[in-house]
């Protein structure tokens, strides 16, 4: 008995002394910044200068500056457009790669690629497709397009290649979501005379559901911070400000425009925002989903 | 019939999925000379490297933050490695009260977004003078990442309880079961791990653009934007830039491919 109890004490200082690098690392680094960007939202400073104290003004400030509201608004547009082009995309991607087909693995591992390259780096070779006079798109279909000039045109563009570089990572989820499905229970729907559309959307979509909404909520929650693509592709916000996403805005506040109080508020906003859609979709997941991790 | 339909539409994807890849690289194969005479789908002839010897040459001088990128993320991926390990192995082999609150804790601040954490940071640093230094780029990523020490929990649950109390009869401490024992049998987890941390310090953009100024702490994330801002239509250039800062994760991903898909399949990382 008192063996064990010495040997709980034990296991106790070495728990703690594991934990110590990473608890200091997540508390300095996650955890403190969230009291650190609230106090900060409480004062003027311009990166250099002495802080002041200025309560509530940078609150007042910003729900007066439509900018923000704007960049809100454009952000949601983005994850709009985005998400449904790629959900659907990558659920086609799948049902093509799950054929069971020769070299369906490496065409997989091909459409991931873009997935793991940097944002920004990708950003920039797109610019450059998408450049008017001697970019290669423009060059294959034989016409000039402003693409990311044309205030019509930037934000679907930016989209376009958000889309592009995410397609193989949401193919993948809907790929191993697709092979969880046992085979028999499309044998059996067969059997009874189920025709290919009548199986999809009768068994394969409803059995997909967990893989569905698991891909949809942490898609949205990451497009709604993007930043390295847009800022790449159309510096400064776009033409007449089309593609001024939050992530942008607050990054322009801060460090261009100096105006850190403000950009405090602002990302507070966002962080509060992020966090009801996560609480809802924990809620919602712990409720209905068991996702199968094999693959 | 089926077949064939199917395999001409994975091939169209593959065909949008590489071409943007496959067009940067050869215009980065181009003389600047054929890039402004010749039109610009038409293949490099003759294929040169000049753009590359320019690059890493005087005026450029990408040599640097190629060499600071591969610096930080060594030092990244050590620390994230051994922290994690650490704190993975407290969490999911350990009693000792307080786990299960330190545990949601350390889930919890997965929901904090980067571009929050940057502006409370930055003030920080720059109270502490280390703004723009080495320790300002892997500081706050050094520790280890909740995701990575999730990740490493659940594979530590895995391991057979008598292995552990194995090594605990022949008398070893914790840190001789964390290098004898763990560490071996979680080989494919530590390199799942080791692939996501290098992909994603090696990509990380905004952080080192908001920390470091001027050359000396530049990474080539930062210097592939600022080479395309400065020279717009230098395109042959800032094309072999993209490629240098490509190529290496590209060559790692298809290396370890199936660490990498099935990394993803499981975490959802990122």
């Amino acid at each position: 008995m008192a063996g064990r109890r010495q040997g709980a004490r034990r296991d106790t200082r070495t728990a703690y002394l594991l934990l110590g690098p990473s608890l200091f690392g997540i508390s300095a680094f996650l955890v403190l910044p969230i009291l650190v960007v609230a106090w900060l939202a409480l004062q003027r400073w311009d990166l250099i200068g002495p802080r002041t104290f200025v309560g509530l003004d940078n609150v007042v400030a910003v729900a007066a500056d439509g900018r923000f509201a704007r960049s809100l608004l454009i952000t949601a547009v983005f994850v709009a457009i985005v998400i449904p082009a790629q959900t659907v995309l990558g659920l086609v991607a799948a049902l093509l790669l799950n054929r069971g087909l020769r070299g369906s693995a490496a065409f997989r591992v091909l459409y991931v690629l873009p997935w793991i390259c940097a944002p920004l780096v990708l950003g920039v070779v797109w610019r450059w497709v998408l450049a008017p006079t001697d970019g290669a798109l423009n060059a294959l279909i034989g016409r000039r397009v402003e693409w990311l000039a044309d205030p019509v045109l930037a934000l679907p563009s930016v989209a376009a290649v958000t889309v592009w570089t995410h397609v193989g990572y949401v193919a993948l989820f809907f790929s191993a979501g697709l092979r969880a499905i046992p085979d028999t229970v499309h044998e059996a729907a067969m059997l009874d005379g189920a025709g290919a559309g009548q199986r999809f959307w009768r068994i394969t979509l409803p059995l997909l559901r967990p893989t569905t909404f698991f891909v949809l909520v942490t898609q949205i929650i990451a497009t709604f911070q993007v930043f390295d693509s847009v800022y790449a592709l159309t510096p400064d916000g776009g033409p007449q400000g089309v593609t001024d996403v939050v992530a942008g805005r607050i990054y322009y506040e801060a460090f261009e425009q100096r105006a850190v109080g403000q950009a405090a508020v602002m990302a507070l906003v966002l962080f509060v925002l992020l966090v009801v859609v996560t609480l809802v979709q924990q809620r919602w997941f712990s409720r209905r989903t068991t996702y199968d991790l094999s693959t | 019939m089926r077949t064939a339909g199917t395999y001409l539409l994975l091939v169209l994807g593959a065909v949008v999925t590489l071409a943007p890849f496959l067009l940067s690289v050869q215009t980065a194969l181009k003389s600047p000379q054929q890039f402004a005479s010749e039109p610009v789908l038409t293949p490099p002839a003759p294929p040169t490297l000049e753009n590359f010897a320019e690059l890493f040459g005087d005026r450029y001088d990408f040599v640097s933050p190629t060499v600071v990128t591969a610096q930080v993320v060594a030092v990244i991926l050590l620390g994230q490695l051994v922290f994690s390990v650490f704190a993975a192995y407290a969490f999911a082999r350990l009693r000792f009260p307080g786990r299960d609150a330190l545990f949601w804790l350390y889930v919890a601040t997965l929901m904090v977004p980067q571009i929050v954490t940057i502006i409370p940071l930055y003030a920080v640093f720059a109270d502490l003078g280390i703004r723009n230094t080495f320790w300002a780029l892997v500081l706050p990523y050094v520790f280890g990442h909740p995701y990575g020490i999730f990740l490493l929990r659940e594979y530590f649950k895995g391991i057979p309880g008598d292995l552990l109390d194995a090594a605990k009869l022949d008398g070893a401490g914790t840190p001789r079961i964390l290098w004898h024992v763990v560490v071996p049998v979680s080989r494919p987890i530590l390199a799942t791990l080791a692939i996501i941390t290098v992909v994603t310090h090696w990509n990380n953009f905004l952080w080192p653009l908001v920390i470091t100024s001027g050359r000396q702490w530049q990474v080539l994330t930062v210097a592939t934007s600022a080479l395309q801002s400065q020279y717009n239509s230098n395109w042959t250039i800032v094309m072999a830039a993209t490629t240098i800062a490509i190529l290496p994760l590209t060559i790692l991903f298809l290396a370890f491919q199936r660490h990498v898909v099935r990394s993803i399949t499981i975490t959802g990382f990122r």
